[in-house]
């Protein structure tokens, strides 16, 4: 199931919006890691992707229609935390049976849970700002960006060392750098994304890119999810938007 | 192909240093813009041609014209005084005549809703089918004090005195503000310009354009939004002269800002972060900025953000010491030298460390202000002095001393100003820059370690 060009694809089929699996094969093309995952279209895959990864894992519905997962169709879009065949295939046949109901066909994305405590869960983020052009965010995850805004934003594209400073200018920065004697996280994979984040917005067609949640572990950083919303073609030249209807189902 | 980037081939020589002058609607009746214009305008040493096809005789001893093709002179710059809708035909009439800049006084352009965006279109579209360079629309111009060209239909503007500073204000109206109080600080510019609108001349082409004039030692921006941000903030890396910005709006001032000048307040945590990215220094108020020009004007570039104080007085002293750290600066140890030195200078001085503290003001005050300069450690160089008129200033130990040590040396006072006026102008001549508060002085002594922080930023190669 490798696909070299997701942006190629999406805009193949008059998409705007990319599903989660090709964000996270656009980020992994560019060197940022990402959990294992396979893409299925029915729930015996999903059991068999689910033994291929290893238990626990995470079912998610995967279409370019949906792009807030956990809030579609009532909580069948996530499921977290699957330890057991059975598990998988009745968190699948939901995926699928909430989907027919919408008249959406769908797959479903299987990929092993991840252990968010063990981490830090920040939020990189890109955009095409009209008077800025490509710029990068980065921010704790949770409250601190919600609550507080601590974010900090670079014009793009940046360097490694820009991105850098990009994280340590958090006012929650101490907390990646092994407060009350936990392990340091690896700030310097964190900024090869940001900076992998920032050339992505510059180099494609991106109107709007969020990684969020990036797991910043001891070991390195890991995207966990990934929207990634393209420009509109330019030929449409605000004269209609053929791509417009595959966007946000939210 | 984004907005931006129709400004590249724009040369401001037409408007900002033109040979002749012709005033557009220029009219003899007072109150009215095409008056209050020509009243300024004459003051300018190049011919000045009033045109209305409606005058006759002669206005400030002028010859009224009836159009721009028929002025005899080659003019480089049209003062447009006449309404919105008659503006893109006297741009195009500028166009035929090869006059090769305008400013535009009109508003009700972009700022002014859809009808208005067309007339501005209209009108860009004009300008660059003539070839006229076009400040504005909606500003009320510009001034040149070293030349005399009073370009600006305000009351006040010859008396602007001429400086260093450039004022580049998105708003014409800040932009006389940032003049007027430059002037009151006894400072002046080099140039007041309010872009207004910015149909063809933007940030961008005006920063380029201060850069390379002799007569500018520092530009200041004042910055509501723009819809060429990167533009901007590659014009300010690539400057030579040191650039502040003022980017007002932090809160949701947006609705207004857009009915101002036609530009949407952009997200001020962007413009932070690209200025501070981009190697430019940002203050938090109009009377900063211009301390900030004069601080950097006048000074050589300080090579880091060591500040080291000297004081008569604690009071004052505490507050600088307070200010500079916040403000971005350090408080270096002065090295075991210097000490010695300023032991020796000043038996039972209060305080040794830095801020160097005299206690009051005494002869030898210039000796540990150069003591203190000439310290290693030490990259910029603040002194607090009240004046006091049976010692006066170390005019002697300042003057020179700057360029001499190669680096910033600022210095602020307080005292009864017409007893401390010939010291002051004396200072003033030696190009010691000069602060009104402890305050002020200590964030200037900030933006400079600032814009020493940042220097590897606008040395960094462009990347776009």
């Amino acid at each position: 199931m490798t696909d070299p060009d997701p942006v190629a694809t999406a805009r193949a089929e008059g998409r705007t919006t990319l599903t989660e699996a090709e964000g996270k094969r656009l980020l992994a093309a560019a060197g940022v890691e990402t959990p294992a995952f396979e893409v299925c279209s029915s729930a015996d895959a999903a059991v068999a992707a689910a033994e291929a990864v290893g238990f626990p894992v995470v079912v998610k519905v995967a279409s370019p229609a949906v792009t807030h997962k956990s809030e579609w169709a009532g909580g069948a879009g996530v499921a977290l935390d699957l330890r057991s065949p059975g598990a998988v295939a009745a968190a699948a046949e939901r995926v699928f049976e909430a989907a027919d109901e919408r008249g959406l066909a769908v797959d479903a994305l299987v990929e092993p849970a991840v252990e968010t405590s063990e981490g830090t869960e920040v939020i990189v983020g890109g955009l095409r700002d009209p008077s800025f052009g490509p710029v990068v965010l980065a921010g704790l995850g949770g409250v601190f960006t919600e609550l507080f805004a601590d974010t900090s934003h670079r014009v793009a594209p940046v360097s490694r060392a820009e991105a850098r400073g990009a994280i340590e200018e958090l006012q929650a920065a101490p907390l990646l750098s092994g407060y009350r004697g936990g392990e340091p996280a690896d700030i310097e994979a964190l900024a090869a994304v940001v900076e992998t984040v920032g050339d992505l917005v510059d180099d494609q067609p991106v109107a709007e890119l969020d990684v969020n949640p990036v797991l910043a572990t001891p070991d390195g950083a890991v995207a966990l999810d990934a929207l990634v919303v393209l420009e509109e073609p330019a030929d449409a030249d605000g004269g209609g938007s053929p791509g417009g209807e595959g966007g946000d189902a939210e | 192909m984004p907005p931006f980037g129709q400004g590249v081939s724009v040369t401001l020589e037409h408007l900002f240093d033109p040979g002749a002058v012709a005033v557009v609607g220029a009219s003899d009746t007072e109150g009215k813009v095409g008056y209050e214009a020509m009243a300024n305008a004459v003051a300018f040493d190049g011919p000045v041609s009033p045109v209305n096809p409606s005058g006759s005789g002669t206005l400030f001893g002028e010859q009224f014209v009836g159009s721009v093709t028929d002025v005899d002179d080659d003019v480089d710059l049209a003062l447009c005084c006449v309404p919105g809708p008659a503006v893109p035909e006297v741009v195009a009439a500028c166009g035929e005549a090869g006059i090769g800049a305008a400013v535009v006084y009109a508003s009700g352009f972009a700022e002014a809703g859809p009808d208005g965006e067309a007339l501005q279109a209209e009108t860009a579209a004009a300008a660059r089918e003539g070839d006229v360079t076009l400040l504005g629309p909606n500003t009320s111009g510009f001034v040149v004090p070293a030349r005399d060209l009073l370009c600006s239909f305000a009351s006040g503007v010859a008396d602007i005195p001429a400086g260093n500073t450039a004022v580049v204000a998105q708003s014409g109206g800040l932009a006389h503000v940032l003049a007027f109080l430059s002037r009151r600080q006894d400072r002046g510019v080099s140039a007041m310009v309010g872009l207004g609108n910015r149909a063809t001349v933007g940030f961008a082409e005006t920063v380029r354009y201060f850069d390379a004039d002799d007569r500018t030692d520092a530009i200041v921006l004042h910055v509501e939004g723009t819809d060429d941000g990167r533009a901007l903030l590659s014009a300010c890396r690539e400057s030579e002269t040191p650039v502040v910005a003022y980017k007002v709006g932090q809160s949701d001032v947006g609705d207004f800002a857009a009915s101002h000048t036609g530009a949407l307040t952009g997200d001020h945590a962007l413009y932070a972060a690209g200025f501070a990215q981009y190697g430019v220094p940002t203050v938090e108020a109009s009377d900063r900025l211009l301390d900030a020009a004069a601080a950097l004007g006048d000074s050589p570039d300080p090579d880091g953000p060591n500040v080291g104080v000297v004081t008569a007085q604690a009071g004052p002293g505490i507050i600088i010491a307070d200010r500079i750290q916040r403000a971005g600066g350090r408080l270096p140890e002065l090295a075991d030298e210097t000490r010695e030195r300023v032991d020796d200078a000043l038996r039972g001085v209060t305080y040794t460390g830095n801020p160097v503290d005299t206690g009051r003001p005494m002869p030898e005050f210039g000796d540990v202000v150069t003591a203190v300069a000439e310290d290693d450690n030490v990259d910029i160089v603040l002194v607090y002095e009240l004046f006091e008129a049976a010692l006066g200033f170390p005019v002697d130990a300042l003057s020179g001393l700057a360029g001499r040590v190669d680096k910033p040396v600022l210095f602020a006072t307080e005292g009864i100003e017409e007893d401390m006026a010939a010291d002051r102008r004396a200072l003033s001549a030696a190009g010691v820059p000069l602060f009104a508060t402890p305050e002020r002085a200590a964030e200037a002594a900030g933006v400079l370690a600032r814009y020493a922080g940042l220097s590897d930023r606008r040395e960094a190669p462009a990347d776009d």
